[in-house]
């Protein structure tokens, strides 16, 4: 997933990250529902969903070691439900960079797709980082 | 799930305690490794004093309100909109309380407008903001 090509300077809206790739296995879910403190409902949660993108989009941003980088805000649509064993597609791209004095703001869109390129959950992220 | 869904209606409050297990728990589950989630050293030498809960897992919990409440209404027909106001951090215990706001006829679809705020022991708002749920026609 990292483009190790890309710099954080190099990143302008409408430059997209090569999309990753991740199967919602049972051993994920599980992993997941323990994490939140949920129970198994049989379905995967939208939010175990938005976490794969999330995880992709942070090792997609090519930050300087110790730069401390702050989840500010988030957007999400969900479309649709998606089983245990699955395998979904997270695209993210550059919305917007914004510099606000000493920091800046990173918009990234994601979108998740099933295999079948039917789209399972949209969304926005900004992220505050050190200008 | 609720069973009437109407204006000013309270959704069932979820209450967490945060600890730095969990916080280990969720990088792993989701990979996000970041170290001021999980390196309580270099976390303590930041501005931010110690490492602190993902943004993610706090709105878990707020996800959690909205499936009870609305059930797939939510899981396949849900929109959220959040900021994370503050750092939820160990030992923190969180309550997360929404309401259903108003109900909104689109085009002969009814949509449920919440709010939510999730706050921290103190009282201090860590993740706010606005849901909308598409709900069927014979939620109403």
């Amino acid at each position: 997933m990292p483009d190790k090509t890309i710099t954080y300077e190099g990143l302008t809206p409408g430059y997209k990250f090569p999309p990753a790739v991740y199967e919602l296995s049972a051993s994920f879910v599980s992993k997941y529902l323990k994490a939140v403190d949920s129970v198994d409902d049989g379905f995967v949660p939208p939010l175990a969903i938005t976490a794969c993108a999330i995880a992709a989009m942070t090792k997609s941003i090519p930050l300087p070691p110790g730069t401390i980088a702050i989840h500010a805000s988030q957007e999400l649509e969900f479309f649709k439900l998606m089983s245990i064993g699955a395998t979904i597609e997270c695209h993210i791209g550059v919305a917007q960079k914004i510099a606000r004095g000493k920091m800046s703001m990173l918009i990234l869109e994601i979108e998740v797709f099933d295999k079948s390129k039917e789209k399972v959950q949209s969304g926005r992220a900004t992220i505050a980082l050190p200008a | 799930m609720l069973t009437e869904i109407q204006e000013g209606k309270a959704l069932n409050p979820v209450v967490r305690h945060i600890t730095q297990e969990k916080i280990n728990l969720y990088a792993e589950a989701s990979g996000d490794f970041n170290p001021i989630h999980v390196d309580e050293s270099f976390a303590a030498k930041t501005p931010l004093g110690g490492t602190i809960a993902h943004g993610m897992l706090n709105l878990a919990y707020v996800s959690e309100m909205m499936t009870s409440a609305f059930g797939r209404s939510w899981l396949s027909g849900g929109k959220l909109r959040a900021k994370f106001k503050e750092s939820a951090r160990p030992g923190d215990t969180l309550t997360i309380n929404g309401k259903i706001d108003c109900i909104e006829q689109k085009d002969d679809v009814s949509y449920a407008n919440c709010s939510f705020e999730c706050r921290n022991q103190k009282g201090e708002i860590i993740v706010t903001g606005e849901a909308i749920i598409k709900l069927s026609s014979d939620k109403r």
